[in-house]
């Protein structure tokens, strides 16, 4: 007569949902980046206007760019965004009278 | 990889088979399904033939009273974990000997 002295499970050797890790779930902390003067605004000489990757706008006239690519203020003046060819932009600060 | 450990007096059996999750993986079904079909057939035919300890780690059968009947149906078993093996290389691994 058949007894049953173990119960079949038939997923024992099976990766139970959960157990699996992963290699991801890792990001570093936002950069911040882009404008931090907006068109039409006043800006001090030295003042941040732009945080960037590269060279995505150019610095303009009165407009100084750091190692990092950074543009900021060389005068005391107004922010203006402009084009700069048919691609390109730019950013200059211009001084009030 | 589930991995098969065949000694003189001893099989033990851990890993995972990893072929797909649980639920869905045929080749961990093969083997619960073969161990435990042989270790219910053999407690049937003598309880205190065999121990068999499993803390869902390791799972692991020891052969205390040898019968023809027992080694039969334990080499039975290996063999078809071994034919498991050949057709699913990558997910079962027997070892023998030691």
């Amino acid at each position: 007569m058949f007894k049953l002295y173990i119960s079949l499970d038939i997923q024992r050797f099976a990766h139970k949902k959960g157990q699996s890790s992963t290699d991801n779930g890792r990001d570093s902390a936002g950069r911040r980046l882009g404008a931090k003067l907006a068109d039409g605004q006043t800006a001090k000489a030295g003042a941040i206007i732009y945080r960037q990757r590269g060279t995505k706008i150019f610095p303009g006239k009165n407009v100084g760019m750091g190692k990092d690519h950074t543009l900021f203020s060389l005068v005391n003046g107004v922010v203006k965004y402009e084009r700069s060819g048919k691609q390109r932009k730019k950013v200059s600060v211009y001084e009030v009278a | 990889m589930i991995i098969v450990e065949v000694k003189k007096k001893e099989i033990r059996v851990n890993g995972h088979a990893g072929f797909k999750d649980a639920g869905k993986d045929i080749v961990c079904a093969s083997v619960s399904s073969i161990i435990y079909t042989t270790v219910n057939g053999i407690f049937n035919i003598d309880k205190s033939a065999i121990k068999f300890v499993d803390d869902n780690k390791l799972l692991k059968i020891t052969l205390v009273h040898p019968s023809t009947v027992v080694t039969i149906l334990l080499d039975n078993m290996v063999g078809l974990l071994e034919e498991l093996e050949n057709q699913y290389p990558e997910n079962i691994k027997i070892k023998k000997g030691g």
